[in-house]
C-alpha cells in the first residue's frame, strides 16, 4: 500500500485544535496513541477500506446485542418453552406491538417498516444519511416486536442498522459525499452478513438489491465489511451455518421434476404474499394517524389469537425451520403452518410494527416447500426425495418469488445450509418461481413499498432488465479502406475525393490511430511536397480505440473532441470493424427510444 | 476532495479513528458479556428443559417429555442425549411413525450408534417388522456406545435374544445366546446365570446347566444358582446331577421348595430299576417294590377317585387295568423279574399307564406315585 507518508514537522507539530492544546499533560497513553495514530496518515480511498472493517466489526457486534436483546426480550414476554403458556401467547404480540407503536410515534418515526427500503433512500435521497437515532429506534422498536412474538425477523432492520452505523462514522469522519453515499451500503452489507451468518449472500444482496451495479470502489469495501461482520458475530455466537441440514444427494434426474413443481406452487404464493400486502398496507395507511398507536397491537392480538393453536407462526420461527428440515412434522401440519405465516406476518406488516421481512420468508418458503415435498413424497415416493431438500429448497425458492432477488436467494441457501449439492434444485425451482412473480407483478416488493411511501427509488430489478446498447449497435462501416501511416499525401487526396467521410482515419504499423480532416488536406498538400508520408505531417495525438462490445455510454465519454472513432476489432488482426461519430451514437439511442 | 488529506481532516480522521479503537474495546467488552450471560442462560435451559424432559418421560407422561424435549433442542439443537430422548419420548407416546423418523435421521447423522440403532430396533419391534427389528438390534450390538459399551451390548444382546425366543426362532436364538456366551468372562456367575436362563426359555437345557456349572465355578455355594443347576439337571432327566446339586441347595439355604425337590430326586434315584451299574436282583427288587405301589395308588383310587373327576371328561377305564394288573401280577415273581428284562419293562409300564390314569382321575401323583411317572417318563422309549 502506498501510503503518503506525513513529514516529521507535520506529525510533531501541535494539532490545530484547542482541545488538544489543553488535553491534561498526565494523559500520557492518549498522547502516545493519539502520537502513534499521526503517524499513520491514509488516503480517502484507503481510509475508506479500513472504514469498511471498522463499520464491519462495529455492525457484528451490534448485531449480535440485537439478537440476544431480542431473545431476552422473548424469554421476559413468552417463557422458555416453544409452546408458550396461552395468556402469554395472546398478550405478548399486542402488548409489545403497543409499546412499539407509542415509539415509532412519539420518538423514532424512521425505525417504521424493514429498513431496506430506508437504506436505499439513504444512498438515492439523503446522500448516504441515515441518523443514529434510527439505530437506536430500529434497536428497541425490533427487539421488542420480535422478542414479543410478532412475526418478523431480525435481518433487515440489522441491514439499516448497519448502514445507519457506518453513515454516522463517515459523517464524523468527514469523507466526501460519494463515500458517504457509498458507505450506507457497506454497513447495510455488514448488518445483515453478520444477522444471516452470511457475508457472501449479504453482499449480493446489497448488490443486487441496493446498489445495483458492481462497482469496483465499492465491492471491496461492502466485502470486507461484510467479512468482519461476520467473522466478529462467529466469535460471539458460534460458526455454525444458520440452518442445519440433514445431507443431500440428487438420486435421479426426475427429482428436479418435483422441485420444478415446488417453484411453480412458491411462485404463486409469493405472488398471493406480495398481492396481500400491497392491498393491504395503504390501506392502513390511509387511517387517521390516531389509530397508528394501536394498529400493531390489534395485529399482535389477531396473532396472538392465531398464537393459541399455532404457536409456531409467531416471531422468527427459527427453530421450527429447523424442525421442517429435520422431517419432524407431516406435509399437512406444514401446509397449516406455512399459511399461518403468510397470515400473522401480513398482519405484522401491514400494521407497521418495525421489523424484516427475511425471516418470516425463510418459514414460509420451508413450511410451504416441506409440504410439496411430503405430499409428491406421498403420491410419487419413487421421484420424490423427502421432506428436508424440499424445505430448505422452499427458503430459497419463495424468497426469489417475493423479494425478487434470484442471485442471492441461490447463494443465500447454499450458505445457510453448507450444502453445496442442493445448488441445481435451488437454481431451477427459484427461477421459476421468479419468473412467475415477475410475470404478474410488474414491480417488485421493495419497490412497490417505496411507492407507497412517495419514494422514487431506482428499481434495480428495472435496472437489470434495461437495455444495454453497445458500440457495435453504433458504428457503420467505412465505405473505403483506411489510409496507411506509409501513404502519401498525394494517395490521402485522392481518397478524399472519393470518400464520403469528413474525417479520414489514418493507421500507423504500431497499431496506432490518428485522424486528418479531409478540408486539412488541400492547404498540407501545398506546404508540403506531394510524396511526402503521412507519419510526417501528422501529429503525434493518438485517437482512442473503440470496440464493438464496449457500451454506448463509455462511447459517449471517449468520442468528445473527435468526429470520428476506429471501431476495431479484439481479435489478434486489430481489424478495422467500423467507425463511430456523435451523430452515430446520437442515432442509436433515437432508435432504441 | 483531493486523496490526499488536507491537515485538518487527517487530523479529524485520526481522532475519530482513534475514538472508534476505544469505543470497539468498550463495545467488545459489552457483547462479550451480553453473550456469555446468553450462552449460560441457554445451557441452563437446554439442562433445565432435559431434566424435566427425563421426569415427565420417568412418571409416564411421553407427551409432556416430548415437548420438553424440543424445548431444551431449541437452545442446543446439536445435543445428541437429548435428541435421542426425545425420539424415546415419541416411541414411548406410541407416534411411531414421528419416531421412526426421527432416528432415522439422527441415523444418518451418526450412522454407528448404539442407542439409536437401539431405539429403531424399539420401533420395529412395535410395528412388527421382525426382520428390521433383528437388524437394529444387531446394528446396536455391533455399534459404538459412550457408556459402559460392554454392559450396554450385552444388554442389547439379551434383549435379542429375548425377541427372538418370543418369536419362536430358536435356531437364531441359540445362535445368539451361544454369542452372548462366548463373550461372557469367566469368572461373571451372575452373567453365566443369566445365559444359562436364556438357554433354558430357548430350550436348550444342557446348554444351560453348562452355563449354571460355569457359574457355581466362582461361587460353588451360591444357593440360587445351585438350585437353578439342580432344577436344570432334573428337567433334563439327569437326578443324579439334580440331587448332588438340590442336597448342596438345600444345606445353603434350606426351603421347603427346595427340600421337597431334593426328596422327589431321592424316590426317583431310589426307585428307578433302570438306572445303571443295578443288579438284575436290584433292578428285580425295584420293579416289584415300584409294581405294588402301583396296585396301592389303583386301589386307592378306586376307592375316592370318581368324586374327583370332571364331569365332562371321559373317566380312564381303572377296572380294565385293574384287571390288566391282576393278569400280570398273576404271571410275575420276583425271580423272573431279575431274569427277564422284558418283564420288568412291562411291569413299569403298566405302573406309568396307572399312575397316568390315577393322575386323571384323582390328581396329580405325590411322592412316590410322582416319582414313579417321572421314571417311566424318563426312560420311555429309551428301555429296550
Amino acid at each position: 500500500m502506498n501510503e503518503p507518508k506525513i513529514p516529521v514537522e507535520e506529525a510533531q507539530a501541535p494539532a490545530p485544535n484547542a482541545e488538544t492544546a489543553s488535553a491534561p499533560a498526565n494523559d500520557s497513553g492518549l498522547q502516545w496513541l493519539s502520537s502513534r495514530a499521526r503517524s499513520i496518515a491514509l488516503s480517502e480511498g484507503n481510509l475508506f477500506l479500513l472504514l469498511a472493517i471498522v463499520i464491519g466489526m462495529f455492525s457484528g457486534m451490534a448485531v449480535v446485542c440485537f439478537r440476544i436483546t431480542i431473545e431476552w426480550v422473548r424469554l421476559g414476554l413468552l417463557g422458555s418453552a416453544l409452546a408458550p403458556p396461552p395468556i402469554r401467547v395472546l398478550l405478548a404480540p399486542a402488548a409489545g406491538g403497543l409499546v412499539v407503536a407509542f415509539l415509532v410515534q412519539k420518538f423514532f418515526r424512521a425505525a417504521r417498516g424493514s429498513g431496506v427500503n430506508q437504506t436505499k433512500a439513504a444512498v438515492y435521497v439523503f446522500d448516504g444519511y441515515v441518523p443514529f437515532r434510527t439505530v437506536i429506534g430500529k434497536f428497541l422498536t425490533c427487539s421488542i416486536a420480535i422478542g414479543s412474538g410478532q412475526s418478523l425477523g431480525p435481518e433487515d432492520p440489522s441491514l439499516q442498522m448497519g448502514a445507519g452505523i457506518a453513515s454516522a462514522l463517515g459523517r464524523r469522519l468527514k469523507l466526501s459525499r460519494d463515500k458517504l453515499r457509498l458507505l450506507a451500503p457497506v454497513g447495510a452489507a455488514a448488518g445483515l452478513a453478520a444477522a444471516f451468518n452470511a457475508p457472501i449472500s449479504a453482499v449480493l444482496f446489497v448488490i443486487e438489491e441496493v446498489i445495483g451495479t458492481w462497482s469496483a470502489s465499492a465491492l471491496g469495501a461492502i466485502v470486507l465489511a461484510a467479512v468482519s461482520s461476520a467473522v466478529v458475530m462467529r466469535s460471539f455466537l458460534g460458526g455454525e451455518p444458520m440452518f442445519r441440514v440433514p445431507a443431500y444427494t440428487l438420486a435421479q434426474p426426475a427429482e428436479l421434476l418435483a422441485y420444478a413443481v415446488l417453484g411453480v406452487v412458491s411462485g404463486v404464493l409469493s405472488l398471493a404474499f406480495t398481492k396481500i400486502i400491497a392491498y393491504f398496507r395503504p390501506r392502513l395507511r390511509a387511517l387517521p394517524e390516531w389509530t397508528y398507536y394501536f394498529q400493531p397491537a390489534a395485529a399482535g392480538l389477531l396473532i396472538g389469537i392465531i398464537g393459541l393453536r399455532i404457536p409456531q407462526s409467531m416471531g422468527t420461527g427459527y427453530p421450527y425451520i429447523d424442525e421442517a428440515l429435520h422431517s419432524q412434522y407431516t406435509w399437512e401440519i406444514l401446509a397449516i403452518l406455512g399459511f399461518a405465516k403468510i397470515l400473522t406476518t401480513s398482519l405484522s406488516f401491514v400494521s407497521g410494527t418495525p421489523g424484516g421481512m427475511f425471516a418470516p420468508v425463510l418459514f414460509i418458503g420451508a413450511m410451504i416447500g416441506g409440504a410439496i415435498g411430503g405430499l409428491e413424497h406421498h403420491f410419487f415416493p419413487e421421484v420424490s426425495a423427502s421432506v428436508a431438500p424440499f424445505a430448505l429448497v422452499g427458503m430459497g425458492t419463495f424468497f426469489a418469488g417475493f423479494l425478487r432477488v434470484p442471485i442471492t436467494s441461490v447463494f443465500m441457501v447454499v450458505e445457510t445450509s453448507g450444502s453445496y449439492s442442493i445448488v441445481l434444485p435451488v437454481m431451477i425451482s427459484n427461477t421459476i418461481a421468479y419468473l412467475i412473480s415477475r410475470k404478474y407483478q410488474d414491480v417488485a416488493l421493495f419497490d412497490l413499498l417505496a411507492k407507497q411511501d412517495d419514494l422514487e427509488l431506482p428499481s434495480m430489478e428495472e435496472q437489470r432488465e434495461q437495455i444495454v446498447l453497445r458500440v457495435e449497435d453504433a458504428m457503420r462501416k467505412q465505405d473505403l479502406p483506411p489510409l496507411q501511416a506509409s501513404d502519401t499525401l498525394a494517395r490521402a487526396l485522392e481518397i478524399a475525393e472519393t470518400s464520403t467521410e469528413e474525417t479520414l482515419l489514418v493507421r500507423f504499423p504500431t497499431g496506432r490511430w490518428a485522424g486528418i480532416a479531409r478540408k486539412e488536406l488541400p492547404a498540407l498538400a501545398s506546404a508540403h511536397p506531394k510524396e511526402t508520408q503521412l507519419r510526417e505531417v501528422l501529429s503525434t495525438a493518438r485517437l482512442p480505440i473503440l470496440h464493438p462490445d464496449q457500451r454506448l455510454d463509455d462511447a459517449l465519454r471517449f468520442i468528445q473532441g473527435h468526429p470520428l472513432l476506429p471501431v476495431i476489432g479484439r481479435a489478434g488482426s486489430r481489424k478495422l470493424e467500423g467507425v463511430l461519430s456523435l451523430p452515430d451514437i446520437l442515432a442509436a439511442y433515437q432508435r432504441a427510444s | 476532495m483531493s486523496d490526499t488529506p488536507s491537515i485538518v481532516s487527517r487530523y479529524v480522521q485520526q481522532r475519530v479513528l482513534l475514538l472508534s479503537a476505544i469505543l470497539l474495546a468498550l463495545m467488545f467488552a459489552v457483547t462479550a458479556a451480553l453473550a456469555r450471560s446468553y450462552h449460560a442462560r441457554e445451557e441452563g435451559l437446554v439442562e433445565e428443559w432435559f431434566q424435566k424432559g427425563n421426569a415427565d418421560l420417568t412418571a409416564g407422561r411421553p407427551a409432556q417429555a416430548f415437548e420438553d424435549f424440543r424445548n431444551s433442542l431449541s437452545y442446543g439443537p446439536e445435543n445428541p442425549p437429548v435428541q435421542l430422548r426425545l425420539a424415546e419420548a415419541l416411541l414411548a407416546d406410541g407416534q411411531l411413525t414421528e419416531a421412526r423418523s426421527y432416528l432415522v435421521n439422527l441415523l444418518d447423522r451418526a450412522p454407528g450408534s448404539g442407542e439409536v440403532n437401539l431405539d429403531l430396533a424399539h420401533v420395529s419391534m412395535q410395528t412388527g417388522d421382525v426382520d428390521q427389528t433383528i437388524r437394529y438390534f444387531r446394528s446396536a450390538i455391533f455399534g459404538s456406545w459412550e457408556q459402559a459399551p460392554t454392559r450396554q451390548r450385552r444388554n442389547v444382546r439379551l434383549e435379542l435374544c429375548d425377541f427372538l425366543i418370543s418369536h419362536r426362532l430358536t435356531k437364531e436364538a441359540d445362535a445368539e445366546i451361544a454369542g452372548l456366551a462366548a463373550d461372557t468372562p469367566a469368572d461373571s456367575g451372575f452373567l453365566r446365570e443369566e445365559n444359562g436362563r436364556l438357554f433354558l426359555r430357548a430350550g436348550e437345557p444342557a446348554k444351560a446347566l453348562v452355563e449354571f456349572e460355569a457359574a457355581l465355578q466362582t461361587n460353588p455355594r451360591q444357593s440360587q444358582w445351585l438350585a437353578d443347576a439342580a432344577q436344570v439337571a432334573f428337567k433334563d432327566g439327569d437326578y443324579l446331577k439334580a440331587e448332588t446339586y438340590f442336597s448342596k441347595a438345600d444345606r445353603e439355604d434350606p426351603s421347603e421348595e427346595i427340600h421337597a425337590s431334593l426328596e422327589l430326586v431321592r424316590e426317583v434315584l431310589g426307585n428307578d430299576p433302570f438306572l445303571a451299574a443295578l443288579s438284575n436282583e436290584e433292578q428285580a427288587r425295584r420293579t416289584w417294590r415300584d409294581f405294588e405301589r402301583g396296585l396301592e395308588r389303583l386301589r386307592e383310587c378306586q376307592a375316592t377317585g370318581a368324586a374327583n373327576l370332571p364331569s365332562e371328561q371321559p373317566a380312564p377305564d381303572l377296572q380294565l387295568l385293574g384287571k390288566d394288573f391282576q393278569d400280570l401280577q398273576q404271571r410275575l415273581n420276583l425271580k423272573l423279574l431279575g431274569g427277564d428284562p422284558e418283564m420288568r419293562n412291562e411291569a413299569m409300564q403298566l405302573v406309568s399307564r396307572i399312575e397316568d390314569a390315577t393322575a386323571q382321575v384323582c390328581g396329580p401323583p405325590r411322592g412316590l406315585d410322582q416319582a414313579l411317572q417321572l421314571i417311566e417318563q424318563r426312560h420311555e422309549g429309551t428301555n429296550p
